[in-house]
């Protein structure tokens, strides 16, 4: 999936718009002038925070098909899975976080933008059923554009469903947390990605249910640069921290040990 | 033809919510804001008599008049119209009332203020809740319904829809601009009420002719009938069964 640049090659940041050596992005790839992210893949996202060579992947034998017959899904599917190296928008599996097991549920932005759909939706659902089954906690890395809308209906229902799907698992008592990063919209904002028991943001990440263009194009004013950015949603009071990515695991694991069960301390 | 039929369900002659509460509920009272922010005119909540039964109606408005049409804006519901849902909702499980929601929603409430009092929160809040409610609940499309806002009002046991409604993950417009077509976009994805009824999402088209209240008032009445039946513990599941029974349909390519 991943592949080490070539030494010296330079590229420029998407934010400040400096030229940045592929070498200082280094292992959290951030921008040495401005400190934005880049956006990661599934693989150095599971690289960046779980104990090493932890990750069990679930593999669950599910292809997206157009059936509906959208024009260009075919070719859009097809391209997706080329630019990621993914058969769809998420990555589920076992893993271990500073030694505690968990069900790690990561998305990538490189599979049509992380959006929902039909596919996206089953193996979330998986994801929170083999969590309750095994009583392991959930950790969920977010970054979509909300709903596919190639599979209509049948994305949206993702959204309910889905959510039925996560009662189901907090019978079990399991702690849920949800990391939300950029970015994080639309149709997966407005369902599970705020229905955990720890909503947390990377820092930098874009959040929001209304697209900032959408907005912009119906209200007068001009929208301040901090809109919809993770530090203000904190500010209004809608996520309970706002995480640099450096210190994420460390994050993520003393919130598990925090809910770890008392005789198995 | 799509272009016709959102012609006709966004004219100032479409009924509206309130004219269906006001002609086949009695005893209708009102009930105002959310406790925290604010009351979004957009949505009516209240409780009255449908026939003998006590019910809890949540009724988007939308404006028929220019006037009314910027008080309501345009049905789109605020963030402080999903909390003041959401807590009807609690107290219509608390007193076993059955719960019909009346859609009539262009989409989400795209402004600055929604975004920052948690428009994405409020909406998956009543989503879930409405889910997991222990009371029948009835989704009736009067008009246009897309997006989160509207499946918020429409998880339910049972939907409705009246002949022109429309279902969608997002407007029309807006599937079009996204998937770059210049066809009608219900050429593919299904968002009418016979294309809907066909999928086993819509579960009764309700004909809109001269006798439409009528035909509304019967079909709510048959369907809570119905869902009485049912034990409360059990109708989470009902719901879920409903959902899961049209997902099914999809082939994953297992
Ligand atoms: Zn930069």
């Amino acid at each position: 999936m991943s592949h080490s640049p070539a030494k010296g090659t330079w590229n420029k940041c998407p934010f400040c718009h400096v030229h940045v050596n592929q070498l200082e992005w280094g292992f959290y790839k951030q921008c040495p002038h401005c400190h934005h992210y880049l956006r990661l893949t599934a693989q150095q996202r599971i690289n960046q925070v779980v104990d090493k060579n932890s990750f069990k992947q679930l593999e669950l034998n599910m292809t997206t098909l157009n059936q509906l017959k959208v024009p260009e899904y075919d070719d859009k599917l097809a391209k997706a899975k080329d630019k990621s190296g993914l058969t769809e928008a998420m990555v589920i599996g076992t893993a271990q976080i500073k030694s505690q097991r968990v069900m790690l549920g990561v998305m990538d932005t490189n599979f049509m933008m992380g959006t929902l759909n039909t596919t996206v939706g089953e193996i979330i659902k998986q994801l929170y059923f083999e969590a309750a089954k095994h009583k392991l906690p959930v950790v969920l890395f977010i970054a979509s554009g909300g709903a596919r809308m190639q599979e209509g209906i049948y994305s949206l229902l993702q959204m309910n469903t889905i959510l039925n799907a996560k009662r189901n698992f907090d019978q079990s008592k399991q702690v849920s947390i949800n990391v939300l990063t950029d970015p994080t919209m639309g149709g997966v904002s407005a369902s599970f990605a705020f229905e955990g028991d720890f909503v947390i943001a990377e820092k930098y990440t874009q959040i929001g249910f209304a697209g900032r263009r959408v907005i912009e194009t119906i209200s007068t004013e001009k929208l301040p640069i901090e809109f919809q950015d993770a530090d203000h949603l904190k500010q209004h009071g809608l996520l309970d921290d706002v995480i640099e990515r450096s210190e994420m695991a460390d994050y993520i694991g003393r919130i598990l040990k925090l809910h770890q069960e008392e005789s198995s301390c | 033809m799509l272009e016709k039929q959102l012609q006709l369900i966004r004219s100032n002659n479409r009924i509206a919510s309130t004219e269906i509460i006001s002609q086949i509920i009695t005893d209708f009272t009102e009930i105002h804001g959310d406790r925290v922010l604010g009351d979004d005119p957009a949505i009516t909540t209240g409780i009255g008599f449908l026939s003998d039964i006590p019910v809890t109606i949540l009724a988007v408005n939308r404006g028929k008049t220019m006037i009314e049409h910027q008080r309501f804006n345009g049905g789109q519901v605020r963030v402080s119209g999903y909390r003041k849902a959401l807590r009807v909702v609690e107290a219509a499980e608390k007193f076993n009332r059955p719960v019909i929601s009346l859609i009539d929603m262009p989409g989400a409430d795209a402004s600055v203020d929604s975004e920052n009092h948690g428009q994405s929160q409020a909406i998956a809040d009543l989503i879930d809740k409405m889910g997991a409610l222990t009371v029948p609940n009835l989704a009736l499309f009067v008009g246009e319904g897309h997006s989160g806002g509207a499946l918020a009002l429409s998880n339910a046991n049972r939907i409705l829809m009246l002949e022109a409604a429309l279902f969608s993950v997002a407007s029309p417009e807006a599937v079009a601009a996204i998937i770059t077509t210049n066809d009608d976009v219900s050429e593919y994805l299904p968002m009418t009420s016979s294309q809907l009824e066909k999928i086993g999402i819509n579960d009764e088209t309700i004909l809109e002719n001269d006798r439409l209240i009528v035909n509304i008032k019967q079909a709510l009445l048959k369907h809570i009938q119905e869902l009485k039946l049912i034990p409360r513990d059990s109708l989470p599941m009902d719901r879920s069964d409903k959902f899961n029974r049209i997902l099914a349909t999809w082939n994953t390519g297992e």
